[in-house]
C-alpha cells in the first residue's frame, strides 16, 4: 500500500486489486451496528414517531395525552368557558340570541332534542339558509352560523353543547354530549363542504 | 471518471435523503396543519389572526432583519406537576393521615381545610402526582394538578411553555429565528405590552435599556416641528439625551407603528394541546418562577 501511493499513473489499478484482497475489518462492522442501534434508540426516544403533535420534552402521543389534565373542571364548566369565548358573540350571554337574527338557545326546541345529532352537526359545519323556525319563530335574515369544526376540538364542542343543553338557568335540561359522539359525527360530516340548511338538517335523524 | 454514474448516484442519494428529511417530512407533518386545538382554559381563542397593522408589522420585522438577532422560540426542558388540594372533603383527618403517610410533611386534620387551594406536592412527575390525586380522592378530598413547564428560557421569563408550530399558524411568513444576540421575542407582547416603550426602544434602544447592543432605527421615525399642538403619536417620555431639540418631536412613521403593533401581538402564554401548561391562577402569581429548578 505504501509503495503504491508513490506511483501516480499506475496506482489506481494496483490499489484496486489490493483492495479486492482486503476484507472489511470486523471492528468496523461492529461500530456500524452500534451506530445503527444507537440511531434506532435515539429515534425511539426523541422521534415521537413523526407525530405533528409531539414535541420535546414529550416523547409520544400517549404521553402528551396523559398531560392533558383538566384542572378538575367538569365538562359543564369547560363548556361555560368555550361559550364565553365563541358562542356568546351571537347567541348572547344568556343564550337569548337576537330576535329575528340570531336564534335563542335558551328553551329552544332545537337544543332540547333528546338526541344531540343535529346540534353537533350545526356546531361543526355551520348553519344557514331560509326557512329556519325556532319555537315557531322564523329566522329569515340570512345571517349564517359559522362552522367551528376547524377551530374547536371534540372535547371543546362536547363541553359547550353539554353546557348549552344542560343549562338549567336557561331552562334547558337535555342530556350531556361526549367527545366520542362529536368525533363520530365529525367523521361523517367531513365530506360535507357547506353549512347545513334547515331543510337538510331536518332530513337527518337526530339519533344519527 | 470510471465510476461517474456511481458517484452521481451516491451524491443524488445523499442529497435526496436530506431533502426527504428536511423538506418532505416536515411538509407531510405540518404542511397542511390546521388549527386543531384551541385552548379554552383561559377562556379565549388562540392562536388568532393578527390584526391588520400587526400583519404589516411582520413584513417590517422581516425587512429590517429582526430575526437575525431575535428568536421566537421558547425552549422547554420538561414539565413538572404540582398537586393542589382544592377541597379537604368531609373527613379531613383521613386526608391528613394519607398525606402524612406519603411523607409530604405533617398535616393536621382541622388545619387542612384552611387556605385552600394549597399545594401539597410540588415539582413531582406526572405519575407521582396522579397517584397522589387518586389517593386523595379515595380519602374523600379533591385536588387539582397544575403543570409547570421548566427550562432556562422559561426561567428568564420568555414564555410559560415551549413554542410549537401551531403558534405560527396565523402568520404567512414565519420568523422563528435562530440567533439570540437579543432576547427571545415569542412572548414579548405579554412581557412588554406598552406600545410607547416599544417605539422608544426602536427609535433609541439605549433610551430604555442602558447597555443594549441593538441598532437604533431612526429612519422609522420622523423629526417634526411641533405645530399648534403636539402630535398624539409622538414619543412620550424620551430621555433628554435622546430627545430632539426644543420645539421638535419624534413621530413614528406607519412602519414603526406597524412593527410595534406586531411586537405587542407576539405571545406564547396560552396552553395548547401539544404544549400543555396550567396558567397561573389569578390570585397567586406565576408559579413558574417559584418552580424553577435550582441551578
Amino acid at each position: 500500500m505504501n509503495s503504491s501511493t508513490n506511483q501516480p499513473a499506475t496506482s489506481a489499478p494496483l490499489s484496486d486489486s489490493a483492495a479486492k484482497d482486503t476484507t472489511v475489518p470486523i471492528w468496523l462492522i461492529v461500530v456500524l451496528f452500534l451506530l445503527v442501534y444507537w440511531g434506532a434508540v435515539y429515534f425511539d426516544e426523541h422521534g415521537g414517531w413523526f407525530d405533528a403533535q409531539v414535541y420535546t420534552p414529550y416523547v409520544s402521543a400517549e404521553q402528551v395525552k396523559d398531560f392533558q389534565v383538566s384542572g378538575g373542571e367538569t365538562p359543564f364548566e369547560r363548556g361555560r368557558k368555550v361559550y364565553a369565548s365563541t358562542c356568546f358573540v351571537c347567541h348572547g350571554p344568556n343564550g337569548l340570541g337576537a330576535p329575528g337574527t340570531f336564534p335563542p338557545l335558551a328553551g329552544s326546541d332545537w337544543v332540547n332534542e333528546p338526541q344531540p345529532g343535529r346540534m353537533i352537526r350545526i356546531v361543526l359545519q355551520g348553519f344557514s339558509g331560509p326557512g329556519l323556525k325556532v319555537n315557531g319563530q322564523p329566522f329569515n335574515t340570512g345571517s349564517a352560523m359559522v362552522p367551528w369544526a376547524s377551530v374547536l376540538s371534540d372535547d371543546d364542542i362536547a363541553a359547550v353543547i353539554t353546557y348549552v343543553r344542560g343549562n338549567a338557568e336557561w331552562g334547558n335540561k337535555a342530556s350531556p354530549v361526549t367527545p366520542e359522539q362529536v368525533h363520530a359525527i365529525r367523521q361523517k360530516v367531513a365530506s360535507h363542504p357547506l353549512s347545513f340548511t334547515p331543510t337538510e338538517i331536518e332530513g337527518i335523524s337526530p339519533a344519527e | 471518471m470510471k465510476y461517474g454514474p456511481l458517484v452521481f448516484l451516491a451524491a443524488f442519494l445523499a442529497l435526496s435523503a436530506s431533502w426527504c428529511g428536511f423538506v418532505l417530512t416536515p411538509q407531510i407533518q405540518l404542511g397542511r396543519a390546521v388549527q386543531e386545538t384551541n385552548s379554552v382554559v383561559t377562556s379565549e381563542m388562540y392562536p388568532q389572526d393578527r390584526p391588520g397593522s400587526a400583519r404589516q408589522g411582520l413584513e417590517i420585522y422581516r425587512a429590517e432583519g429582526c430575526a437575525y438577532c431575535h428568536s421566537q422560540q421558547v425552549e422547554q426542558k420538561g414539565t413538572l406537576v404540582d398537586v393542589f388540594l382544592t377541597d379537604a372533603g368531609k373527613n379531613s383527618m383521613a386526608v391528613a393521615a394519607a398525606l402524612t403517610e406519603q411523607h409530604l410533611g405533617t398535616f393536621s386534620g382541622p388545619g387542612l381545610a384552611a387556605g385552600l387551594p394549597k399545594p401539597v406536592l410540588r415539582n413531582a412527575s406526572l405519575d407521582t402526582a396522579k397517584a397522589l390525586a387518586n389517593l386523595l380522592k379515595k380519602a374523600g378530598a379533591n385536588s387539582q394538578l397544575r403543570l409547570v413547564p421548566f427550562g432556562p428560557d422559561i426561567e428568564r421569563g420568555w414564555g410559560v411553555r415551549r413554542t410549537v408550530a401551531e403558534d405560527f399558524i396565523a402568520d404567512s411568513h414565519v420568523m422563528p429565528g435562530s440567533q439570540r444576540v437579543g432576547p427571545d421575542l415569542a412572548n414579548v407582547g405579554m412581557r412588554l405590552p406598552d406600545v410607547n416603550w416599544q417605539l422608544m426602544h426602536l427609535f433609541a434602544p439605549r433610551s430604555v435599556t442602558k447597555d443594549s447592543p441593538m441598532p437604533s432605527y431612526p429612519f422609522l421615525f420622523e423629526r417634526k416641528k411641533i405645530g399648534k399642538q403636539p402630535s398624539p403619536d409622538a414619543l412620550q417620555q424620551l430621555p433628554k439625551e435622546f430627545a430632539p431639540a426644543e420645539g421638535y418631536e419624534i413621530v413614528p412613521r406607519p412602519e414603526a407603528k406597524a412593527l410595534a403593533a406586531y411586537l405587542v401581538s407576539l405571545r406564547a402564554d396560552v396552553p395548547l394541546y401539544e404544549a400543555p401548561a396550567t396558567p397561573p391562577p389569578a390570585a397567586t402569581n406565576a408559579p413558574a418562577v417559584t418552580n424553577a429548578p435550582a441551578k
